[in-house]
């Protein structure tokens, strides 16, 4: 991320660049030009791993995409162009719509829940706890699970008939998450797992920053008298913000693509209606093999999640603005 | 440990393992016979061809062609589609897949080698043994596609134990009495296991087409009917929707998936369920079931209005082998199916849990011996059909027809708008 | 303000508490189950006394070998792949720390972009690349996807750390005639590797969890772990759960020591990451 946000000595360098070269003087601006020529093809070798690797992955196959979305094909067909009725049609489609839906809801209950849970520990942590270090790996614990197992063992403990949570929970005459049968359940039961998932990773973003507060801003808040809370609004809120706004992004754009969780949990159901977008866009490709509408919801998150990043890049250059980085 | 010895001991830890994996790469064992054939289909197709009563059945033929079987295996939905992907490449590693019978419509029958030429050649052996209805499902446009290699024809299981506990000496013969059985047996057995009466998955089409039928109607019929009885199918599912709500579908419904129902009926936690005959063996097996020898299937049974005069028509499913076009040693390939196809080979799968495709086979002793349900399965075989034909868009009709199916037996839309959603949705996806 | 006292703390024991059994008691489930009798897995209500029994684990090794050729593709695929990111990460941070200009800003800003790039947009059409390239099904498809999706964290990451190192040490490096190469690797790697550490976790977690591409793109030579897990699930023999629970133990707690051991790397890395965002 910090890329967007250059770094004070590039951007010192890149003022000296700039006030460098005078019209005029033709030598030096040669002897420049070549310097920067035996540069480029210096950092080459450096450059091209990185490069190479994401133009053949990820952008050449995302512009094939781009070409299927604009044909109909299927298995033994070959593609007629249609220009932008696959766009039409997966906007207009009902299952898409309520996809995006609980996508929505899923990124925005999960993610900020999330966040404030990650909130609340990083200053538990921070205030110093007994055997830390031991509850740091406990928390970090769910990062190393893979969905493949996590899931396994939540559809077991959540099992409606006979899963240990849910037995617990009926013995307290509890309510009991039903799921598999009731929609809403169904949603809540994998926002708590993505939720299990990812807190780890929100967490120790937001612990690091906090870590990088010096303890003298806090002690001169107590010298003024400040109380607690006044603290944390004053100092903890405002110095954790772009900590927050990243561990923000990255869990909205995380959150946007999710599927392994639906698909080994709910498969979309109970009657398609714990379906999300990429899940939508499983289905069309692997089981309806219609590449034209699958290709169009591809870039359809695409655009999304490019359209999310520009409202974050937007927001970190207002705070930038205020802050003088 | 300080950080940096940490790190310099990860950095040979890391070199140390990578040259490991390299060495594992390089060193990997090289095939003993001289040809291989690269076999795409789902693991049961891999294991009925191995057994302990009739040992490799595949061991001739692998002599015969000095050749090696290698068998990559999917679950049935990723594997038409991984089958598809290959068949649509330039070139295929593949040279034998297994299909379905409700996925070749004409676009993905291009796909494959067209078998005549290779049966007129090279015949397979009495050839006319194998059931009609079967090669007529692997033919497509007058052309045969595939061999048919092993059906699935729907009974209807239940756990004598837990009947007997609860006092019912016979299990149903009408659809009705199936309900009533089923909602007496949603209970706590004596094992302290709560049964529910039935237990059903959620995604397949297979169970909401055979409640149709059983009232006499249909979800798509072979001619393209879609709905051929709108009645029917109310009633079929008002009975599912009745059962839900007395809790003799479990609660879990519409997350159940085809293995569980499986493991709920060895565990004793489901009376009755619907499984293909072959699963007969697994639900019987020792080591996993709770009640082996205790579990027994008959016909499903049709409503009582119509019994006697019209067959119960259940759902059957049948798998085919294909070749490729695109795949190399076609021969080879052609050789295996005949080999599979053979009468030997065929009974032998059949001992090992495998919906035999030959008539004979279920005239055999050794065979009628080995399984307990052979006569009812063939009796029932005789007026079974497939729960859909296959059309491009067949997959997406059937997301629609469960999705409607599972609101209204959930109860979150009336039977009725359900059904008459079912016609407006599927109608602009049939083929004209 | 004694009793305030009492009562912070008593809200932060069961706070802490809680935590704790969010975070483990799934994990402790799985565990104690993979070594529970087959009988008392679905005990109502669950047992926690019990025989353990080691029974799973022998079954699994009798009737999944599978499972463990699974393992071993993980291993070599995630170390293939962690090496991978790890050098192409570094070698490009390097000149992104180092030097300044509107072509690298604007490669840099197109590392972010094309990570936005959901995975599952690009397994359609990457299938017949793959199978074109003879690379179906082998460990090196599973390493190049699995890299790729970690570059650009990678090298926005050892661009912050090799910022903290002093410009001063490879300019006399320079004045002394050694190459970038050899600056990066004599000087620069040894001081940046706790950053390369960070990288290595965010990598080693995901290729050794990964489901998606290893599902699509493998069949049976180079199927890792997970994928043979999901298969237990939805194995054609009902699930055997034991034997589920004893492969997920097996598959986890590797990765789980790893990120205990590493976690002082992975907090540094998020910091980094973070805090000069």
């Amino acid at each position: 991320m910090s890329a967007i946000h250059a770094n004070p000595i590039t951007e010192r360098e890149r003022a000296a660049n700039r006030s460098q070269p005078q019209p005029g003087e033709t030598p030096a601006r040669l002897a420049g030009l070549r310097d920067r020529v035996r540069n480029a093809l210096g950092f080459f070798p450096f450059l091209a791993p990185v490069h190479v690797l994401l133009l053949s992955i990820i952008v050449i196959p995302a512009f094939y995409v781009g070409w299927l979305s604009l044909n109909t094909s299927s298995f033994g067909q070959a593609p007629v162009y249609v220009g932008l009725a696959n766009y039409v049609k997966v906007l207009t489609d009902p299952a898409f719509r309520e996809a995006l839906i609980n996508t929505g809801i899923i990124v925005v209950v999960a993610v900020h829940l999330e966040l404030a849970l990650a909130l609340g520990m990083a200053l538990l942590f921070a205030g110093g706890l007994p055997g830390r270090r031991f509850l740091l790996v406990a928390v970090l614990a769910p990062y190393a699970i893979s969905e493949v197992t996590a899931v396994a063992m939540w559809r077991f403990l959540f099992d409606p008939d006979i899963g240990p949570v849910t037995m617990a929970l009926r013995a307290l005459h509890l309510p009991v998450l039903e799921w598999s049968y009731v929609p809403s359940h169904g949603l809540i039961i994998i926002a708590l797992l993505t939720i299990w998932l990812h807190l780890p990773f929100t967490f120790v973003i937001l612990f690091a920053a906090r870590l990088a507060i010096p303890g003298e801003l806090y002690e001169a808040a107590k010298v003024d008298g400040a109380t607690t809370l006044q603290s944390f609004r004053r100092v903890t809120l405002p110095l954790l913000g772009p900590a927050m706004l990243i561990a923000l992004l990255f869990r909205y754009i995380f959150a946007f693509r999710l599927f392994s969780e639906v698909w080994l949990m709910t498969q979309g159901g109970p009657a398609r209606s714990t379906e999300v977008v990429a899940v939508y866009l499983y289905q069309e490709a692997f089981r309806f093999n219609a590449f034209g509408t699958a290709a169009a919801t591809a870039w359809i998150m695409v655009l999304i999640s490019l359209l999310l990043a520009a409202g974050y890049v937007l927001i970190l250059r207002r705070q930038g603005g205020a802050h003088a980085h | 440990m300080t950080k940096t010895q940490k790190f310099t001991m990860t950095r040979r830890q890391m070199l140390g393992t990578t040259l490991a994996g390299a060495g594992m790469l390089a060193g990997r064992p090289a095939f003993a016979a001289a040809k291989t054939l690269n076999i795409l289909s789902h693991k049961v197709h891999q294991t009925v061809l191995n057994g302990p009563a009739t040992g490799d059945l595949t061991e001739n033929w692998r002599k015969a062609n000095d050749a090696d079987l290698a068998w990559v295996t999917f679950d049935s939905n990723p594997l038409q589609d991984r089958l598809f992907r290959e068949a649509s490449l330039p070139k295929t590693d593949f040279g034998v897949g297994y299909i379905i019978d409700n996925r070749p419509t004409a676009d993905i029958a291009k796909l494959f080698t067209p078998l005549d030429a290779y049966q007129a050649k090279a015949p397979i052996e009495d050839y006319s043994d194998i059931a009609p209805g079967l090669v007529q499902a692997m033919t497509v446009g007058g052309k045969l596609i595939g061999i048919p290699v092993r059906h699935a024809t729907q009974g209807l299981f239940y756990n004598e134990a837990l009947l007997e506990e609860k006092g019912i000496k016979a299990p149903a013969t009408t659809l009705e009495e199936l309900v009533d059985q089923a909602k007496q047996l949603t209970f706590t057995a004596k094992s302290g296991t709560p049964v529910v009466g039935l237990v059903l998955a959620s995604d397949l089409a297979v169970f909401p087409v055979m409640f149709a039928r059983a009232y006499g109607g249909d979800f798509i019929t072979s001619d393209f009917k879609l709905l051929p009885d709108p009645e029917a199918m109310e009633k079929g599912l008002t009975v599912l929707k009745a059962l839900f709500d007395a809790g003799a579908l479990p609660r879990s419904y519409a997350t159940t998936r085809n293995d569980d129902q499986v493991t709920w009926l060895q565990q004793g936690r489901a009376a009755y369920t619907v499984l293909p005959f072959a699963r007969n063996a697994q639900l019987n097996n020792k080591d996993q079931s709770g009640f082996p020898g205790k579990i027994k299937a008959v016909e499903f049974p049709i409503s009582a209005g119509l019994k006697g005069k019209t067959p119960m028509a259940s759902v059957v499913e049948s798998w085919g082998m294909v070749i490729p076009n695109n795949a190399g040693d076609k021969d080879l390939a052609w050789s295996f199916l005949r080999e599979v196809a053979s009468k030997r080979v065929t009974l032998g799968m059949a001992i090992n849990g495998n919906g035999p495709v030959r008539v004979s086979t279920y005239a055999d002793k050794a065979f009628a011996a080995a399984n307990p349900v052979a006569a009812v399965e063939a009796a029932v075989l005789k007026n079974a059909r497939g729960a859909f034909p296959p059309f491009p868009e067949a997959a997406r009709a059937q997301t629609i027809f469960l999705e409607e199916v599972q609101l209204a037996v959930l109860g979150r839309k009336p039977v009725k708008a359900a059904v008459a959603d079912i016609a407006t949705r599927v109608r602009p996806l049939l083929p004209s | 303000m004694r009793i305030e006292r009492l009562l912070a703390n008593g809200g932060r024991l069961v706070a802490v508490a809680l935590i704790l059994i969010w975070s483990l008691f799934p994990i402790a489930f799985v565990l104690m189950s993979s070594v529970k009798p087959a009988k008392d897995i679905f005990a109502a209500p669950p047992k926690f006394v019990f025989e353990p029994t080691i029974r799973h684990y022998l079954d699994l090794i009798a009737k999944w070998g599978v499972f463990f050729d699974g393992l071993l593709n993980s291993l070599i695929v995630t170390v293939g792949a962690t090496l991978l990111a790890v050098v192409a990460s570094v070698a490009a941070g390097y000149i992104y720390s180092r030097h300044s200009g509107r072509f690298l800003s604007a490669s840099a800003v197109f590392l972010i972009v094309v990570r936005l790039i959901p995975p599952i947009a690009i397994t359609l059409p990457l299938f017949p690349v793959v199978n074109w390239l003879r690379l179906n099904d082998t460990h090196l498809v599973l390493i190049l996807l699995y890299a790729t999706f970690f570059v650009s964290l990678g090298t926005l990451l050892m661009r912050t750390f090799i910022d903290q190192v002093p410009r001063e040490l490879d300019e006399a490096a320079l004045i002394d005639g050694a190459s970038r190469f050899t600056i990066l690797r004599s000087i620069i790697l040894p001081i940046v590797a706790p950053g390369i550490l960070a990288v290595s976790v965010f990598v080693v977690v995901f290729a050794w969890n990964e489901f998606l591409f290893a599902f699509v793109f493998t069949a049976t030579r180079a199927k890792t772990a997970p994928l043979v897990i999901s298969e237990m699930i939805g194995s054609i023999d009902g699930v055997d759960w034991g034997i589920l629970f004893a492969a997920a133990t097996v598959q986890l707690l590797p990765v789980l020591l790893f990120v205990g051991f590493m976690h002082r790397y992975l907090v540094a890395g998020l910091s980094a990451g973070a805090t000069k965002g």
